[in-house]
C-alpha cells in the first residue's frame, strides 16, 4: 500500500492529478474547534488560498465568514459551540515553471468535540461499556455529582422490567450528571450525544444509560445502545472519516490542569480513548469490504498533529513545556504514522511581559478579559513538562481567564493573529504544498 | 490593582513566586498585533503636469481677457445708455454662463470618473464594511440595482458580495456592452466599405470607436464630456492590455459578425474592414472594463 501511496503522492507532485486533503479537526469539548478552522481559514485565505464549492454533498459549510465576523466585531465574541457536522474547503493553485500548475483542494472537517469521544464505543458492546463506565464513576472523584444517578442505579432490581418510566428517569438523571462533570471540568463523557444532540427531533433510542444486570430493562437499554451505535457509525464514521487522511487533534490541557487531578486524568484517558479507535492504519479487510460495497476503501490517517490550545495563556518560556505535555499525553500505537505536537492559540489574545511579583521577575501574559476595559495580568502557575505527580495537584494551576481576541486588522482579511499554526501547517502539509 | 483570581495557592517550586490573575485599575485599548497591520503608503501628492498648467494658463488668460473686454464693452454701452448696457450685460452673462456650464459639467463627467476609481477601490478592499457600502452605492446608480439591494445586506461575506455583483449587475451590463461593440463593428465594416480613400475610413473608425466608448460609458451611468472622454479613452487603451483572452474573444466574436457572405466579401475586398471590426468588439469589452467598478477578477 505504501507503494500505491508514493505512486499517487509522486503523480499529484507533477500535477498528473489534482491534490485533495481531508482533514479531521477533532478534539475534546471546549478544545477551540471553531476558533482553531477560523483562524486556518482566514490566514490561508490571505496566501492565494480561495473558498472553494462544495458541490453537492450533504456535509454544511463551515460558516468561516460568520465566526470571523464575531472574532472581528467591537466588542468581540467567541465562536458558538460547534453542534453540527460542517466543512471548510479551500483550493489553490501552485505555479511551477516548466510543469503544469498543480490544484490543491483542502477540507477541513468541523464537528462538536462530545462526538469525538464516541468513536471508542463502535469497539465496545452495551454491557462492557455500561461496566466500564460505572466503574470510571465510582471513582471519578466526583462523588457529590454522581451520587444521585449512582444510587438510582443500585436501587434498580437486577431483573428489572422494560419499563419506559425506569428508562427515561435512569437516562434524564444520567444526562444530568454528564452535564455537571462536564462543568467540573471532566472530558471522557459518553455517549457524547446526550451532551450534544443531534439537531432535530430526538429519536426514543437516546434514552439509555449505563446498566449492568439482565431482564427487560437491559435488553432495551441495550438495544436502544445499538441502535445509538448504528447512528454513530452511519452519521460518524462512515461517510466522514472514511476520506480523512490527515488528522489535528486539539485539547485544552491548561484547562484541566487547572480542573484537578481527576479531571487531567480523564482527560488523558479521553485523548488515548480517541486516538486510539481512529483509523491509523490501512486494511486489507475494510479495503474488500468496501469494494464490495462498489466504493473506493478507506484512506489512511498519514499524519497527525496533537495541539495543546489556549497557549497564549502562558508566557512564550512555557510553551515550549506545553507542547511536550501534550507529546507525554498522547502516545501511539507504533504504525509509522508521523505525529508531531504543538502549543497553539488560534486567535491570540495575549501579549508577553515580565511581571515582578516578590521582588523576582516573571514572564506573565496580559490582555483584556471578555466584557472589561481593564488590562488583566496573568501568571498562572508553571506547566509541566509531563504528567505532574501527585505532589503537583497540592497547588493547582489557577484558572484561565477568558480574555478576548486581540483586534484583528481589516476585519480579519489580513489574517488573524495566532500562535503556532504556521508550524502546524507547515507539518501537516509540508508534503502537499 | 484589585485581585480576581480564586486565592493564590503556594507555588511548587519554593523559589517560584505564587501564581496570580490580577487586573489593573486603568482602562486600556484592545490589544493589536503589529505584524498584520497593514504598511501605511505615503500618499503621492498631485501636481499639474506641463502640459495641464500650460492648457489651464492659456484656458485663463482667454477667458480672462474675454471677460476683461466684455466688461469693458458693457461698462461703456452703459455709459451710453442703460438699456444697451443691459442688453450688452445679458448676452455676455449668457455667453459665459454657457462656457461656465460646459466647465460645471465637464468638471462633473470627471468626477464622475475618479467615482468609478472610488468604488473600485473600496470594492477590492479587505475592509468588509467598506466593500458592502461600495456595492450599494454603485448598486443604486444602476436601474435594476436596488432589486439586489436586499440580497446585499443580508450577506455577511463580503467574497460572496462580490460574486453576487459579478453574476448580476457586471455580467448583465457586460453583455449589453458587448452588443454595442458588435453593433459598432457592422458600422465600421460597412463605413470602411463606403469611404473613397483610406484616409477618410481610417477618420470614420476612429470616430466610430470614440462613439462607442461614449456609448458604453453612458450604459454605465456616466456621462463623458470631452476631456472626460479622452480620460475614458486613455483608461480604455490600458484596460485592454489588463484584459485576459481578449484577442481571442475578440476573433471569435468577430468571426461570428462577419458569417453573412456579403460582410464576408467586404471584409475581404477592403483592407482593414475585418480589423476595423475586431477593434471595435475589443474596445467595447475593454471600455466596459474601463468604466466598471468592478475589480478585475484574479481567480
Amino acid at each position: 500500500m505504501t507503494l500505491l501511496n508514493d505512486l499517487t503522492s509522486s503523480l499529484q507532485r507533477l500535477g498528473l492529478v489534482s491534490s485533495h486533503v481531508r482533514i479531521g479537526v477533532t478534539g475534546l469539548s471546549r478544545a477551540g474547534k471553531t476558533a482553531f478552522l477560523t483562524s486556518v481559514a482566514a490566514n490561508l485565505l490571505t496566501r492565494r488560498f480561495a473558498l472553494a464549492p462544495l458541490g453537492a454533498g450533504d456535509v454544511p459549510r463551515f460558516d468561516q465568514a460568520r465566526h470571523l465576523a464575531r472574532l472581528a466585531a467591537d466588542p468581540p465574541a467567541w465562536p458558538e459551540r460547534t453542534d453540527s457536522v460542517s466543512l471548510l474547503a479551500l483550493t489553490t493553485s501552485i505555479q511551477r515553471a516548466a510543469l503544469p500548475a498543480r490544484h490543491v483542494r483542502l477540507e477541513f472537517l468541523d464537528y462538536p468535540g462530545e462526538w469525538l469521544i464516541d468513536l471508542p464505543l463502535l469497539a465496545q458492546d452495551f454491557s462492557a461499556w455500561s461496566a466500564a463506565m460505572l466503574r470510571r464513576l465510582g471513582v471519578a472523584g466526583m462523588a457529590g455529582i454522581t451520587r444521585d444517578f449512582l444510587a438510582f442505579s443500585a436501587g434498580l432490581p437486577a431483573r428489572a422490567p422494560a419499563d419506559e418510566t425506569l428508562a427515561h428517569a435512569g437516562a434524564g438523571l444520567y444526562r444530568d450528571m454528564l452535564g455537571r462533570l462536564r462543568e467540573a471540568g471532566m472530558a471522557f463523557l459518553q455517549p457524547g450525544r446526550h451532551l450534544m444532540p443531534a439537531p432535530g427531533p430526538e429519536p426514543p433510542w437516546m434514552a439509555f444509560f449505563p446498566h449492568t444486570g439482565q431482564g427487560g430493562l437491559h435488553d432495551l437499554l441495550a438495544s436502544r445502545y445499538e441502535a445509538y451505535l448504528g447512528a454513530v457509525r452511519r452519521d460518524l464514521a462512515s461517510p466522514l472519516f472514511a476520506n480523512v487522511d490527515r488528522l489535528v487533534v486539539l485539547a485544552d490541557v491548561l484547562t484541566a490542569l487547572h480542573a484537578g487531578q481527576a479531571a487531567f486524568a480523564d482527560t488523558q484517558a479521553a485523548l488515548s480513548a480517541a486516538a486510539g479507535s481512529l483509523r491509523w492504519q490501512w486494511s486489507w479487510l475494510e479495503a474488500f469490504a468496501a469494494l464490495a460495497e462498489l466504493r473506493l476503501p478507506p484512506r489512511a490517517i498519514s499524519r497527525v498533529a496533537f495541539a495543546a490550545t489556549k497557549a497564549d495563556h502562558v508566557a512564550d518560556r512555557q510553551r515550549g513545556n506545553l507542547a511536550a505535555l501534550m507529546r507525554s499525553l498522547t502516545k501511539l500505537p507504533a504504525t509509522g504514522v508521523k505525529t508531531g505536537h504543538f502549543a497553539i492559540a488560534s486567535v491570540r489574545c495575549t501579549e508577553d511581559f515580565v511581571w515582578t511579583l516578590e521582588g523576582r521577575p516573571v514572564s506573565a501574559v496580559r490582555g483584556r478579559i471578555l466584557g472589561q476595559r481593564a488590562m488583566t495580568r496573568s501568571y498562572p502557575g508553571e506547566v509541566p513538562d509531563r504528567p505532574p505527580e501527585a505532589g503537583f495537584w497540592e497547588h493547582p494551576f489557577l484558572a484561565l481567564p477568558q480574555f478576548e481576541p486581540m483586534r484583528l486588522p481589516d476585519g480579519g482579511r489580513l489574517g488573524v493573529p495566532n500562535i503556532g499554526i504556521d508550524t502546524l501547517l507547515e507539518f501537516l502539509l509540508e508534503d502537499v504544498l | 490593582m484589585s485581585q480576581t483570581a480564586r486565592g493564590t495557592p503556594r507555588p511548587p517550586d519554593p523559589g517560584m513566586p505564587a501564581p496570580r490573575i490580577e487586573t489593573e485599575d486603568l482602562p486600556a485599548a484592545r490589544l493589536e498585533h503589529v505584524d498584520l497591520l497593514p504598511e501605511r503608503v505615503p500618499r503621492q501628492s498631485k501636481r499639474w503636469g506641463m502640459p495641464a498648467l500650460v492648457a489651464g494658463g492659456t484656458a485663463v488668460l482667454i477667458l480672462g481677457a474675454a471677460g476683461a473686454d466684455a466688461c469693458e464693452i458693457v461698462a461703456d454701452l452703459f455709459a451710453r445708455s442703460a438699456i444697451l448696457g443691459g442688453a450688452a450685460a445679458g448676452v455676455a452673462g449668457l455667453g459665459f454662463g454657457m462656457i461656465g456650464l460646459g466647465a460645471w459639467r465637464e468638471w462633473s463627467s470627471l468626477r464622475a470618473l475618479r467615482g468609478v476609481d472610488a468604488v473600485r477601490a473600496a470594492l477590492n478592499s479587505r475592509d468588509p464594511v467598506a466593500r458592502a457600502d461600495a456595492a450599494r452605492s454603485w448598486l443604486h446608480e444602476l436601474p435594476e440595482g436596488p432589486a439586489l439591494l436586499p440580497a446585499i445586506n443580508a450577506i455577511n461575506d463580503p467574497d460572496a458580495i462580490l460574486a453576487l455583483l459579478r453574476a448580476g449587475p457586471a455580467a448583465s451590463l457586460r453583455l449589453q456592452a458587448e452588443a454595442l461593440g458588435r453593433n459598432a463593428a457592422l458600422q465600421s465594416v460597412a463605413g470602411v466599405a463606403a469611404m473613397p480613400s483610406p484616409g477618410l475610413a481610417a477618420l470614420f473608425v476612429a470616430w466610430r470607436g470614440l462613439r462607442l466608448i461614449r456609448q458604453v460609458a453612458v450604459l454605465h451611468g456616466l456621462r463623458p464630456g470631452v476631456f472626460a472622454t479622452f480620460d475614458l479613452f486613455r483608461r480604455t487603451a490600458m484596460a485592454a492590455g489588463a484584459v485576459a483572452g481578449m484577442e481571442v474573444a475578440a476573433n471569435t466574436a468577430a468571426h461570428a459578425l462577419l458569417s453573412s457572405p456579403l460582410l464576408q466579401h467586404v471584409a475581404g475586398e477592403m483592407a482593414g474592414a475585418g480589423v476595423a471590426a475586431r477593434r471595435m468588439i475589443v474596445l467595447a469589452r475593454a471600455a466596459a472594463v474601463a468604466c466598471s467598478p468592478m475589480p478585475p477578477d484574479t481567480k
